[in-house]
């Protein structure tokens, strides 16, 4: 099958999750022999076309801009559009694959153009991201978010959660909409580390304990609350480190906060760090928290389970579904730090537990979220719509 | 975009959308005020920031300041609409 597949973040333009997703599931599909074309937007260093373990990736720039966002977006999904009407003078696609709103406009003009199906995977959604619908880009995106799911044949998700949002949110029916969750490149996570001198990098001594958070800076991750955690949890156990991996807008705010804790000192941001050190960080931790406020999956959680981590997560959207309670890591109320400190707490009290917790994790992960099953779970949407 | 993000975030936003973010789109000072309608002033200081920060590259082009985003400067900014 030829798939033609539109995300607006590919490595090394990594963002979220969206990157991640994309790339694991472009590699898994050319692994079992589809010819997968990835359109994606521009990064510095990126060639503007390579291949890369057999997926063929276009990186489009964009030639004109303009302050607004929405207007920026509408003006780079006009140059997807012209090199994917170039490319398709030469490949014949049979599925269309968009992720999110943001390449959706150009993905519904090619539907209209080369006369296919489009699928879309929604990864996540305004109203959730913004917790609501507060300015006139809010209400726009939203708009753009319903029309992409109307014009799509089928609709993927990634969690119960989300297609709970989706289906309630847009009025849709449910069963236009496939749960297929995200995966974890195992292989990822198999090198060997010295934990000791990664451990050391970030200041942290052997006899520390190292509390590890990863992700956005963003108010949808939660990370003031774990900041407002860190005195409890440092009440029990004064040698905990806290060591804060991401960037984002709310990155000055939460400094402040952790200035304001009386234990700044404890915290490190760390801002933007690549997958490699990220692997090496979760597997020289001894908890990994994601106290998130809202997550339609939460890959995160994934990754930390994979790299032998006890996870401790908020009991919202996707992590609820991707965390069992007391058996693959904790699950803590969101938004509320004596839970988050008691979940961590629960974790660095008792390693016999916690090691409980990450070899059942590791089992679940090899059975449930493997690239390959991914995929072939997601050609079968494709021929559902062809 | 929610009322609480910082303004020299909102300028790097802009820097963003209109396209520096790369050495050969750099833009000077006069062209930042221009496409954003800011005050002169008021980019000064967010820029002085955001290079302090190591969002922002500031460059030496036809004699004159210009300036584009870095690698993490293009994060930051995808980081509030994904």
């Amino acid at each position: 099958m030829k798939i033609c597949m539109l995300t607006w973040e590919f490595p090394p333009r990594i963002v979220g999750g969206i990157a991640r997703h994309c790339e694991g599931l472009a590699r898994a599909l050319a692994h079992s022999g589809h010819e997968v074309h990835v359109f994606t937007l521009d990064f510095p260093g990126a060639p503007d076309y390579e291949e890369i373990e057999g997926v063929k990736i276009y990186r489009t720039v964009t030639e004109l801009g303009h302050p607004n966002f929405l207007t920026w977006a509408l003006l780079f999904n006009h140059f997807l559009e012209k090199k994917l009407g170039y490319v398709c003078q030469q490949v014949e696609f049979d599925a269309l694959h968009v992720h999110d709103w943001l390449t959706a406009p150009a993905g519904i003009s090619f539907k209209y153009r080369a006369k296919k199906p489009m699928i879309l995977t929604v990864h996540s959604t305004e109203i959730g991201r913004a917790q609501g619908l507060h300015n006139p880009d809010s209400f726009a995106i939203d708009g753009m978010e319903w029309w992409a799911t109307y014009e799509a044949s089928k609709i993927i998700v990634t969690s119960g959660s989300m297609k709970g949002e989706i289906s309630d949110h847009f009025h849709l029916p449910g069963d236009k909409i496939k749960i297929i969750p995200n995966a974890i490149d195992l292989t990822r996570c198999n090198t060997s580390i010295d934990r000791e001198s990664v451990r050391r990098r970030y200041g942290v001594g052997s006899n520390e304990k190292l509390v590890l958070c990863v992700g956005r800076l963003v108010p949808q991750k939660g990370v003031e609350h774990l900041i407002r955690a860190v005195p409890t949890i440092s009440w029990r156990h004064p040698e905990a480190k806290f060591l804060i991996v991401g960037e984002g807008w709310l990155k000055g705010h939460l400094e402040y906060l952790a200035r304001s804790s009386g234990h700044g000192w404890k915290i490190r941001f760390t801002g933007f760090l690549p997958d490699s050190e990220v692997v090496a960080l979760m597997t020289s931790a001894d908890v990994l928290v994601i106290p998130s406020i809202y997550e339609p999956f939460g890959i995160v959680a994934l990754e930390g389970m994979a790299a032998g981590v006890p996870v401790v997560a908020s009991q919202v959207g996707g992590l609820a579904e991707v965390v069992e309670h007391d058996r693959t890591g904790i699950l803590v109320y969101s938004r509320n730090p004596e839970s988050i400190a008691w979940g961590v707490d629960r974790v660095l009290s008792d390693p016999g537990h916690s090691r409980w917790l990450t070899e059942n994790s590791r089992e679940t992960i090899q059975k449930t979220y493997s690239w390959d099953g991914i995929a072939k779970k997601t050609v079968k949407v494709y021929k559902e719509v062809l | 975009m929610s009322e609480e993000v910082p303004e020299e975030f909102r300028l790097l936003c802009m820097l963003h959308n209109i396209g520096a973010t790369k050495m050969e789109r750099s833009l000077s000072i006069k062209e930042i005020c221009e496409w954003t309608a800011l005050e002169t002033s008021s980019v000064e200081l967010h820029l002085r920031r955001l290079v302090e920060l190591g969002y922002v590259q500031p460059i030496e082009a036809e004699g004159a300041g210009k300036y584009h985003l870095t690698p993490n400067g293009i994060r930051k900014v995808l980081t509030l609409y994904s």
